[in-house]
């Protein structure tokens, strides 16, 4: 593994929706690990920060919006990470909760495969 | 020697003096949470948990409240999930599936009103409760489902369903979803991946 | 419990042995014997299921983790006198809760300042008889040092070790399903709880109600350790995670949820 790959931690209960962003951020360059919550996410990120975080909202356990808030609690770098939200979720308000919870970037599902590295270039980073 | 022999018969945790009604809606979130337990022990604590719910904004306390309601398992502890499938709380939703989840049977008459609600965002969550399904079931409806929805998100989490209990029946009507939403990028994606899955390879020799 | 098809071969081998026990010449006569719980079957039927492979100083990087981390932390919220309670559960035949014993003896140097409780207990009656007996064969003993051995058992045939009576007595032994809160509510609050490698074996609704179980039984910022493969993102969103330099652990918080 390159030094200078961008690290992404996919985020999703959906395992079809982990290996849909997962094929095409490794074709752009990227390093995937996944979590199928936000408590899986935890403890992923309990071993080390990621360079950007994609999460859904809803997930079984702990959900996007709790797990946000949980990990902007924490101390840094773990706090700062970017995130960059789904959801199927459109409406306004729930947006503004996602936004209020730590979100840098919320993108509407379905997220096509170019919107998905166009974005999570601009987070963190266009890798290598 | 350091180590000393627990005492056999030491008193366990306080069993809470009082009213169980007050410790649950007004106490430390502490009692609460001791109190959403206590209450869940006997079928009858149903209406209270379901009132406690509605109000408690702990997601510890919540946790046990939904507990308590889903190990209840009754045709009321199942209604007073239901409502918050449609929660502008992420984690009320999400709280309430876990619980539905834990519960098949008393979730199971819910199943075809939830999967044909008219909130969008209700069907989708529903189609994660046909995990806990027979196989045969959970593959009926959701061939039903695919048919005739008109949202690719939750064609998109039945698709995902399927990918786990679906069986080789559902290839037809998953092979007519991609058709009706071309333009979807992930459900088309999708859509493949599971139909390599239900449908053995015609050849199982590959270069 | 949960069995897929996978596990079929041990269930059915565990249900013949039953039938051929008690003498049930059909399925149809075992099942109305469980049934009517006939001479104490049901415990005999779970006491079959409930068989683990397990010997000393298992998964020792927890128990590592335990005196390099764990107690150090546990003691400073400690008021003085209160003792420092660990509890194993499952405790199967012992090894478990004897191990944590002697390694706390041997790698804690706080130890004597402490008095430290230990509670082993297990569903199945018949491992906690084994417990209480305190006797291990070559297999059980395999990771321990003969200087160890030497300390902490006395030989009482070439093939059988005993745990001195010393440390026998001092670890309480008791019955207890996890998934029962009266049963697990009667053995109070805990500093650290080891439960390992049983979870994996609960349905969704009873490893939830069990990790809630337990949850209740620590002191606030207590620490529980599953099996080093297990997590608890599947099971409940109570515990925090851990990461110490021997091993992941959960925490029950020191003060109540942040909502």
């Amino acid at each position: 593994m390159a030094d200078d790959r961008k690290r992404v931690l996919v985020v999703d209960d959906a395992s079809l929706v982990r290996l849909y962003y997962r094929k095409a951020l490794e074709d752009a360059g990227f390093d995937v690990a996944e979590a199928l919550n936000g408590l899986e996410a935890l403890e992923i990120l309990v071993a080390g920060p990621v360079d950007l975080l994609i999460v859904d909202i809803n997930m079984p356990r702990m959900d996007g919006v709790t797990f946000l808030k949980t990990l902007r609690r924490k101390e840094l770098p773990l706090a700062s990470i970017p995130a960059l939200v789904t959801s199927t979720e459109g409406a306004a308000q729930d947006f503004a909760a996602a936004r209020a919870a730590g979100a840098n970037f919320y993108l509407t599902k379905p997220v096509s495969q170019a919107k998905l590295i166009e974005f999570s270039s601009l987070l963190c980073g266009r890798p290598r | 020697m350091p180590l000393v022999r627990s005492n056999s018969d030491k008193p366990g945790v306080d069993r809470a003096a009082g009213d169980p009604r007050a410790a649950l809606l007004s106490g430390s979130p502490e009692q609460r949470w001791t109190a959403a337990r206590r209450i869940a022990e006997t079928q009858a604590g149903a209406p209270l948990l379901a009132e406690a719910l509605g109000l408690e904004k702990d997601a510890r306390v919540r946790e046990a409240i939904f507990t308590g309601l889903a190990s209840i398992a009754t045709r009321e502890s199942a209604l007073a999930i239901l409502p918050h499938l449609r929660s502008d709380d992420a984690n009320l939703r999400t709280g309430a599936l876990d619980a539905l989840r834990m519960m098949p049977d008393a979730a199971r008459p819910h199943l075809k009103g939830l999967l044909g609600d008219s909130d969008a965002d209700v069907r989708l969550l529903a189609c994660d409760l046909l995990r806990d399904q027979p196989a045969a079931d959970a593959t009926e409806m959701l061939i039903a489902l695919l048919e005739t929805e008109s949202e690719p998100n939750v064609c998109a989490a039945a698709v995902d369903v399927l990918a786990e209990v679906g069986e080789a029946s559902a290839v037809p009507a998953l092979l007519h979803c991609a058709d009706r939403f071309p333009s979807d990028p992930f459900l088309s994606f999708a859509i493949k991946q599971v139909i390599e899955r239900l449908r053995p390879p015609a050849s199982l020799a590959r270069g | 419990m949960v069995f897929n098809e996978g596990k079929r071969y041990f269930v059915d081998r565990r249900v013949i042995d039953r039938m051929s026990a008690t003498g049930s010449a059909t399925f149809a006569s075992y099942f109305a014997r469980l049934r009517g719980d006939l001479q104490n079957e049901v415990e005999q039927f779970i006491n079959a299921f409930t068989i683990n492979e397990t010997y000393f100083y298992r998964e020792d990087q927890q128990l590592r983790c335990l005196t390099s981390d764990l107690l150090d932390e546990r003691v400073r919220s400690k008021k003085r006198g209160q003792p420092i309670r660990i509890w194993s559960a499952p405790c199967s035949t012992g090894e478990e809760p004897f191990s944590i014993a002697i390694w706390i003896l041997e790698n804690w140097r706080q130890a004597d300042a402490h008095d430290i409780e230990i509670v082993g207990s297990d569903i199945d009656t018949k491992v906690l008889e084994a417990a209480r007996e305190g006797i291990f064969g070559k297999r059980a003993l395999m990771r321990l040092t003969p200087v160890l051995i030497e300390k902490y058992f006395v030989a009482i045939d070439p093939e059988r070790w005993r745990i001195v009576q010393s440390l026998r007595e001092s670890i309480l032994l008791t019955s207890v399903n996890l998934v029962e809160a009266s049963q697990t509510r009667a053995h109070g609050k805990f500093d650290v709880i080891f439960c390992r490698n049983v979870l994996i074996y609960f349905d969704d609704a009873s490893r939830r109600m069990a990790a809630e179980n337990l949850y209740e039984n620590l002191e606030p910022g207590g620490y529980i350790c599953l099996g080093h493969t297990e997590s608890m993102s599947r099971i409940s969103p109570l515990f925090e995670v851990c990461r110490f330099a021997d091993a992941i652990v959960y925490r029950k918080p020191l003060s109540d949820g942040h909502g």
